[in-house]
């Protein structure tokens, strides 16, 4: 019998998915539904938002931002 | 132009009850609005052939008219969908009980009376008698020129309010202020965000620069229309006076008089948006004369709404040098914008670092900081480039005719859209997992379906399972599927 389930199908790279993993982890698994495959996992509706600010503050430790110093005019 | 525009109308319009649009029909103003602007051409032509039939059209007989091909086949769907959606038409089937299509009444009456006079609706505006207008046009002094200039000032106002407001410092201060209730209305369209004490452009409001004038006052007065029910104002008075203004002339002076107390109250409000100018000498009195100007009367027509829009030979070549493009860049991410605006300067400004100024060219540089803090505020790469590509200076446009290069450079562009793809590390899709299909034919067959629907997503081959945007026809679908299999076996059962 088909079954459908609501959620947000997310499409990553197979890094930014062990991050998502591993917030959801951090939040009793309160985030993902299906673990589909390397790029894509699918979460809870109304956990969207909660995820990318989450996946943002990560990124933000862990990637710096190349300074663009500004060539001279 | 601006098929935007008559389509943000159209959809606000579709969404009233049947009962607002009687009450609009009353007015001749109205039904020659809607008929002229709002209609496909084909809706046109049947309205015409329906105006004066006083029984109904047979459903066959339209038929006739129609070519058999596709293309023609969708155009009469489509017509009689808008008409049907506006309350226009209905089906009304004749005597012998064939289908058949009449006007609405109403309707019909209000567009009668308009296309051939007659009545004494004072729908199309009450003009001051004519001497007292002559006199009281050359006492003020209101010539088209200075209404075109009130419009113009007032308009880049708002526009200017909604880039500005996040960049005040820049000292480009153009002296006009917007009314307090023209900045709420702006927050109420989600046009600008306050924060704390500062207003900050939205990706909407950038959408709504982007626009041409005559699609921002439709988006504008649609955000009015949304939100005058709750300052007590009558939507339907509204909404006619504004399709009346539609057809007001330019340069002419008309009476108050005989507007409802709703209409008195939008009239302050409109000469906020420079939709209408009253003369300054005594604002207070109810009998003022009003006066439309240019982005009022071209509410409802084809017309570009400021003249600075048009490349008309009469308008001084100031003017139409503003719209035309100003921006070159370079490949090295430096920018030059040909502008003395402070509207253009402010805008130029969400999305780039300002270097020079000088008096008539503003130098400037794309940077990833200057385009993070852009995407920061909910502008997308696309509307930078979409904006950049649309202002870009003859030159450049020139270039592309004749070495066929791209308008802008392509690595200036890609390098926008690699900085927002940077931050963008996952993409989301709302929508329904599908899983526990049984049997590989079962799986193909409702995966095929889903792709002819145009809402798979993605399909998982190997877990069986696949990924849908949409689920109401594909529940149909399965459900039908279930029935299926049931008659089946029940077929095997007997046999």
């Amino acid at each position: 019998m088909p079954r459908a389930l609501a959620g947000v199908l997310i499409e990553c790279d197979p890094s930014i998915k062990a991050i998502i993993v591993k917030i959801d982890l951090e939040h009793h698994n309160d985030i993902v539904i299906v673990d589909i495959d390397d790029e894509h996992v699918l979460i809870k509706n109304d956990k969207h938002e909660l995820l990318k600010q989450l996946l943002k503050d990560a990124l933000k430790d862990t990637v710096r931002e190349a300074e663009d110093s500004s060539e001279s005019e | 132009m601006s098929t935007t525009a008559s389509q943000r109308a159209l959809d606000y319009l579709e969404q009233l009850p049947g009962t607002t649009f009687t009450k609009l029909y009353q007015h001749p103003s109205t039904a020659l609005a809607i008929f002229r602007r709002m209609l496909p051409h084909f809706a046109k032509t049947l309205v015409l052939a329906l105006l004066y039939l006083p029984g109904s059209f047979r459903a066959t007989d339209l038929d006739t008219w129609v070519k058999t091909d596709t293309a023609s086949r969708r155009a009469r769907d489509r017509s009689l969908d808008v008409l049907k959606r506006l309350r226009i038409l209905f089906e009304k089937p004749d005597e012998a009980g064939r289908a058949g299509y009449a006007l609405s009444p109403a309707f019909a009456k209000s567009l009668r009376l308009a296309l051939t006079g007659g009545g004494e609706h004072g729908s199309f505006g009450v003009p001051c008698s004519t001497t007292g207008s002559e006199a009281a046009a050359a006492a003020s002094g209101v010539g088209i020129e200075e209404l075109d200039n009130f419009a113009r000032r007032q308009w880049e106002g708002i526009l200017y309010y909604v880039v500005g407001a996040a960049n005040a410092g820049l000292g480009a201060t153009s002296g006009q202020t917007i009314s307090a209730g023209t900045a709420q209305l702006l927050q109420k369209g989600e046009f600008v965000a306050v924060r704390g004490r500062k207003a900050t452009i939205t990706q909407s409001g950038f959408t709504f620069l982007l626009q041409d004038t005559n699609a921002q006052v439709w988006t504008l007065l649609i955000v009015y229309l949304e939100v005058c029910g709750s300052l007590g104002m009558e939507a339907v008075e509204v909404l006619g006076f504004l399709f009346t203004l539609g057809s007001l002339e330019l340069g002419v002076a008309y009476s108050p008089a005989n507007l409802t107390p709703t209409q008195h109250q939008m009239l302050e409000d409109l000469s906020d948006f420079g939709l209408v100018y009253r003369p300054p000498s005594n604002p207070s009195t109810p009998n003022t004369p009003y006066y439309p100007t240019r982005l009022s009367t071209t509410l409802t027509s084809d017309a570009p709404a400021l003249p600075s829009n048009t490349s008309d030979p009469n308008q001084p070549p100031n003017q139409t040098q503003q719209q035309k493009g100003y921006i070159i860049l370079e490949t090295n991410y430096r920018l030059y914008a040909y502008t003395t605006s402070p509207l253009q300067t402010a805008l130029l400004s969400l999305f780039s670092t300002l270097k020079t100024r000088y008096p008539n060219l503003l130098t400037a540089k794309i940077t990833k900081p200057s385009i993070l803090s852009a995407l920061a505020l909910g502008i997308t790469s696309n509307q930078i480039i979409t904006y950049l590509t649309t202002h870009a200076h003859p030159i450049l446009a020139h270039a592309q005719a004749t070495h066929g290069t791209p308008v802008l450079p392509p690595t200036v562009v890609d390098q926008i859209r690699l900085w927002q793809l940077e931050g963008e590390r996952m993409a989301g899709f709302p929508g329904y997992l599908i899983r526990g299909l049984e049997g590989e034919g079962e799986y193909e067959r409702a995966v095929r379906y889903a792709e002819a629907l145009g809402v798979l997503r993605r399909e998982f081959k190997g877990r069986r399972e696949f990924f849908v945007t949409r689920m109401d026809q594909m529940s149909g679908y399965f459900r039908g599927e279930a029935g299926r299999r049931k008659a089946r076996e029940a077929g095997n059962g007997e046999g």
